[in-house]
């Protein structure tokens, strides 16, 4: 086991070294820079530059510089915590996404484990009421769920609460806390705004696995040894429980790993509809400004997310299942 | 497999001739497949609701009574009409229009004491049919200086019900196109990953690997994001669905792939290569055959995935961009809050991006059960 | 069914009359599916004696399972049992309708398990693979028999130890996945076991297996079966495990039990057509060399579709127009024998009409149609297992018969039958 996790961090880093390199050239080889960009602006507002500021400018950022050589600085850079400079910002990449991410972090795993919690009972009910009417409306439910798209239930959840509720319930603090030191007080703020994009991360993710989890568990429920747990005598509940679900866990931890992405897209575009401090708005105005060393960092951090995350999902499935665990 | 042999004897005895009524067994495949579809009517509705989205859009301004592009200052933002039947024929109330000078916003009253009564087959704008000849027709409208917005209109007096219509062109289309790209790249790959294996397995699992290590969307973003602006719409529209089949193509080779290598295992394929069958003989004749079923419920369960994909780039501003109408260069107008909670039926064509990929699960997940009721 | 009831006798003599553990009366059991109604179980009736064991033959699809699944209220869904009774009575206490007993109910739960244990035909997948084989048989003890987990699984050891497992410590901390397909089955056996049931019921539990697990686990099976003194109901396809096992036999067809008798009377003295067939249709050993195996001609008639009179007509050598496919044979007693009952026109007694002269012409009758069956030659074209010639066949069944003299015996008898 402890071999398996070895090998599957070296894979890892491999992986995530060629992540680098393929972001970095698609944000630097492709025509257009955030100079360009920059000195078009200029222009255009009638300041006037001379080719000897343009080629400065250039020089202080490394534009010129061959591929290898910028692509070595920077992951040179980055091994030691150095993401590049923003060309928007004039700072650090590093000074801008930490708390971005941290806050990301934080709401992509609220989101799978609310996803969790609703999916699993709601599956297990689904599958041992199957063709009653609450299981129909589970079921369409769940289908609709896949169907809308994130920044959509974001964006009802919003009108809805400011025209019924009259509440703006954008961003994860109120205008008061923003800048505030972390206290009780802001805390309580933050749980008071965390649970809308909770919600809208997590839908199509829950909806996605009560269908996976209703599926397993008619399958399991088949299974010959959930019969044999009947016939020793146990009451329905805990064959359902002790012997089916935990058996249908299994491709609902797969199916984990497989929503993570999903998850981190669904949290890059809700965040820009709730207008969330997390990595979502930064990340796709760096692509569109093109300041590539801030999405290239973006883009990194949250493929080790992915990744990460992966990994865990397959951890947590040896720990289920001793057949892989025995391996 | 002995049905054939005893259905003559017991037909022969008139008592048991019932017994042969529900034989399943003289079916073909494909029939089977049909008749298993057809029982799920909630597939069936899918499909049938697609094919009625495909037509509307196909034949999109002749359904929406205007130009989409048609600006009206008369009509900014202004509300879906009202249905009346004061004039005994139904017609939409007059609507004027009048700037609140406090918020500085335009306000709209009805009156529905005046009907406009609807008008069947209108002349109005012009436009082309299929690229064959021009029609100005357009299935219903009301007289001048009224018009009709089944669906509200937008900040520019636009139609959103028109602008629907044609925003399914794109948003429908690049589904279907960008999942056409990577089925074919997906079909060639898995194929040759699953029945060569070796090196060209292994390096094909890795490459799929990497591009699932990155999250979708941040991917999708990436990629767009390099796109050049500076090109026309139609070879925007081609690069953004290059753009969804990059990654899309490797869900669908991991399917085929997984489908091959079951083949290979089979005994008619190592019958065929004993035989002398050539490599190709025995992907074309022996192995598609048996996936391509398999291949379209894939590619059917994609068309959504690549749908919301070109929804969230164009809400994004780097998908789709205007004058290009999508559904999500639509939604686009609905990205402020303020904004939707004044005029809600900016949301309208989220309702159109929901109703396609729902028909599309539907119609998908029926194919799945129809050809493969076990798996 | 009532002469089932009657004056039921053992081999051995030492009868108790009437001591039943299990009396299953006009069990039916229907399939409610899409494509219609079938009828899984058709009026099956039989009873099963303390201490003995009892095979259920029969063709796949013929209902066998689910007698078994019907018993311990296992049906499911879209299966319903639609009418019978099941009599349990464990010694020293009231008989109980099993069927009465909600399916959900305290005392369904402590039937099941407790005192009735069950073996599945795929050891594969009958154990849970999350859960240690030791973990799977102290929660049938932990449910029925003691509080205390250390005393339970003390006695999960045991009864590993007592079916032949080797190092029984070892096996209970393994995880299904780790075990032999052998091996699971005696696992099975044993948590079937764990609680002393007054009933197992063994549901195909060799046909996976390969000939020689197969022969241990049923000479495990068979001595447990004499130290513990639990009841068998077995059930099985294989007239061959049937001659090593049981000690009487039930044979079914489409729903029905269409024969009942001791070991020894179905081996030699077969009644009913079917029957006959079934055993035509085992290899042997010291037979014809080069002669060809019988098959039973067709298959077993689409499950959809009613078949009208007997069940097995259409298929039936001995097949008589106008009655067979009219008139449901009613179960009769073989008045010269111990506990033989038989379904079929053939018996006088199974046509039951208004008229007892119509009655009386079809036994006439019966005795030419057995000679025409009898004989291979006017046999109408038996469907042939290809390449099954002589005693190639690997067929389970050879091996384990116990007493060589069934087969050599079975042709012949017959033959004097007719």
């Amino acid at each position: 086991m402890l071999n398996y996790i070895i090998r599957r961090l070296l894979y890892m880093l491999v992986t995530l070294v060629f992540v680098a390199i393929i972001s970095f050239m698609l944000l630097d080889l492709t025509p257009g820079s955030y100079l360009d960009t920059e000195i078009a602006r200029l222009r255009q507002a009638g300041g006037n530059m001379s080719d000897g500021q343009i080629e400065a400018l250039k020089i202080r950022y490394g534009v010129n510089d061959p591929f290898p050589l910028k692509f070595g600085k920077w992951i040179v850079g980055v091994l030691q915590g150095d993401f590049g400079q923003s060309f928007e910002f004039s700072v650090p990449v590093s000074s801008l996404i930490w708390g971005r991410l941290a806050f990301s972090l934080i709401l992509a795993t609220s989101s799978i484990i609310f996803a969790w919690l609703i999916s699993i009972p709601l599956g297990v009910y689904s599958a041992t009421h199957r063709y009653t009417i609450p299981d129909y409306i589970i079921t369409v439910l769940q289908f609709v769920g896949v169907a809308i798209p994130e920044f959509l239930i974001a964006l009802v959840l919003m009108v809805v609460s400011a025209s019924v509720f009259h509440a703006d319930v954008g961003g994860l603090f109120s205008p008061a806390y923003v800048d505030a030191a972390w206290s009780g007080a802001k805390f309580v703020d933050f749980l008071k705004h965390v649970w809308i994009p909770i919600i809208v991360i997590g839908a199509s993710s829950t909806a996605w696995l009560t269908r996976v989890m209703r599926a397993n568990l008619l399958d399991v429920l088949n299974a010959q040894y959930v019969q044999t747990a009947r016939a020793k005598g146990l009451g329905e509940g805990l064959v359902i429980w002790k012997h089916a679900v935990r058996n249908a866990l299994h491709p609902l931890i797969m199916a984990a790993g497989g929503i993570l992405p999903a998850l981190i897209s669904g949290e890059v575009i809700a965040s820009i509809v709730l207008n969330l401090p997390t990595t979502g708005p930064l990340f796709i105005n760096a692509l569109i400004k093109k300041d590539t060393y801030l999405a290239v960092a973006f883009l990194l951090l949250l493929s080790v997310m992915l990744v990460v995350g992966n990994l865990l999902a397959d951890l947590a499935l040896a720990w289920v299942d001793p057949r892989i665990r025995l391996e | 497999m002995a049905t054939p042999n005893l259905a003559k004897p017991i037909g022969a005895r008139p008592v048991a001739a019932k017994a042969a009524q529900a034989d399943t067994s003289q079916i073909s495949q494909g029939r089977l497949m049909v008749r298993r579809f057809m029982q799920s009517k909630l597939s069936v509705f899918g499909g049938i609701a697609l094919v009625i989205m495909y037509l509307l859009a196909l034949f999109a301004p002749f359904f929406g009574p205007y130009d989409v592009n048609e600006i009206d200052t008369n009509y900014q933002w202004s509300g879906p009409s009202t249905l009346t039947f004061a004039g005994g024929w139904p017609g939409i109330c007059g609507v004027t229009q009048t700037l609140d000078q406090k918020n500085f916003a335009w306000v709209y009253t009805k009156d529905c004491s005046q009907s406009n009564p609807i008008q069947l087959f209108v002349h109005g704008s012009s436009y082309s049919v299929l690229g064959l000849f021009n029609s100005d027709l357009h299935l219903f409208g009301v007289g001048k200086p009224a018009k009709i917005y089944i669906w509200g209109a937008d900040s520019q007096g636009r139609d959103i019900f028109g602008r629907v219509l044609m925003g399914a062109r794109v948003s429908l289309s690049v589904g279907l196109v960008g999942v056409g790209f990577s089925t074919v790249l997906g079909s060639i790959l898995g194929t040759a990953s699953g029945y060569f294996g070796g090196i060209i397995d292994n390096l094909m699992q890795r490459v799929i690997e990497l591009i699932s290590s990155i999250p979708t969307l941040p991917l999708y973003a990436t990629i767009a994001a390099t796109l050049p602006h500076d090109i026309s719409v139609t070879q925007r529209f081609f690069l953004i669905t290059v753009v969804l089949s990059l990654v899309t193509w490797t869900g669908l080779a991991r399917q085929v792939r997984g489908k091959v290598l079951s083949y290979r295992g089979a005994d008619y394929t190592s019958a065929a290569r004993l035989a002398g069958a050539s490599h190709t003989r025995v992907i074309m004749n022996h192995m598609l055959p048996n996936a391509v079923s398999h291949i379209i419920v894939v590619a059917a369960l994609a068309v959504p995935g690549a749908i919301l994909g070109e929804t969230a780039l164009s809400f994004l501003g780097l998908g789709m961009l205007p004058p290009a109408v999508s559904w999500g260069v639509l939604l686009r107008d609905a990205q402020q809050v303020q904004v939707v909670t004044t005029y809600p039926w900016l949301m309208i064509p989220g309702a159109a991006v929901i109703a396609a990929v729902l028909c599309f699960n539907l119609l998908g997940d029926g194919l799945r059960d129809a050809v493969d009721p076990y798996g | 069914m009532t002469a089932l009831e009657t004056d039921v006798r053992r081999r051995d003599g030492a009868a108790n009359a009437n001591d039943n553990l299990i009396e299953v009366k006009d069990l039916h059991v229907h399939f409610h599916t899409t494509l219609g109604v079938v009828r899984a179980l058709n009026g099956v009736s039989f009873n099963i004696p303390r201490g003995r064991v009892l095979g259920i033959v029969g063709e796949s699809g013929c209902g066998k399972s689910i007698t078994g699944l019907s018993i311990m209220q296992l049906v499911a869904r879209p299966g319903k049992i639609e009418g019978g009774e099941v009599l349990f009575k464990e010694s020293g206490e009231q008989p109980v309708d099993i069927l009465k007993l909600g399916r959900h109910s305290d005392a369904m739960h402590h039937i099941r398990g407790n005192s009735i244990g069950m073996i599945f035909q795929e050891p594969m997948t009958s154990l849970n693979p999350l859960f240690t084989v030791g973990k799977q048989i102290e929660e049938a003890v932990l449910l029925h028999q003691t509080q205390n987990h250390e005393e339970a699984r003390r006695r999960a050891i045991d009864i590993l130890d007592k079916v032949g497992m080797p190092n029984p410590q070892r096996i209970a901390d393994s995880y299904p996945h780790q075990l032999s397909g052998g091996m699971r089955q005696r696992a099975m056996i044993a948590m079937a076991l764990s609680c002393t049931p007054t009933l197992l019921i063994a549901d195909e539990p060799t046909t996976a297996l390969d000939v020689t697990t197969e022969a241990q686990i049923l000479e495990l099976m068979r001595d447990l079966q004499k130290e513990i003194g639990t009841s068998i109901m077995f059930i099985t396809h294989n007239m061959g495990v049937v001659a090593q096992m049981c000690d009487e036999v039930a044979v079914m067809y489409l729903g029905k039990v269409v024969e009942r008798a001791t070991v020894d009377d179905i081996f030699y003295d077969p009644k009913h057509p079917y029957t006959i067939s079934l055993l035509r249709s085992i290899p042997r050993l010291g037979g014809e060399r080069h002669g060809r195996l019988d098959a039973i001609k067709g298959s077993v008639p689409d499950p959809y579709s009613t078949v009208t009179g007997c069940p097995f007509h259409p298929r039936c050598p001995s097949f008589m127009p106008g009655l067979c496919d009219t008139l449901v044979p009613a179960e009769t007693r073989i008045e010269s024998e111990n506990l033989h009952t038989v379904r079929c026109h053939l018996h006088p007694g199974s046509t039951i009409l208004g008229k007892f002269g119509s009655s009386g012409g079809v036994a006439t009758t019966a005795p030419e149609t057995m000679t025409g069956f009898a004989a291979p030659s006017n046999a109408s074209e038996p469907m042939v297992i290809p390449g099954s010639g002589g005693g190639t066949v690997n067929n389970s069944a050879e091996p384990n018969l116990t007493s060589g003299d069934v087969d050599d015996g079975a042709a012949p008898r017959v033959n004097r039958t007719s």
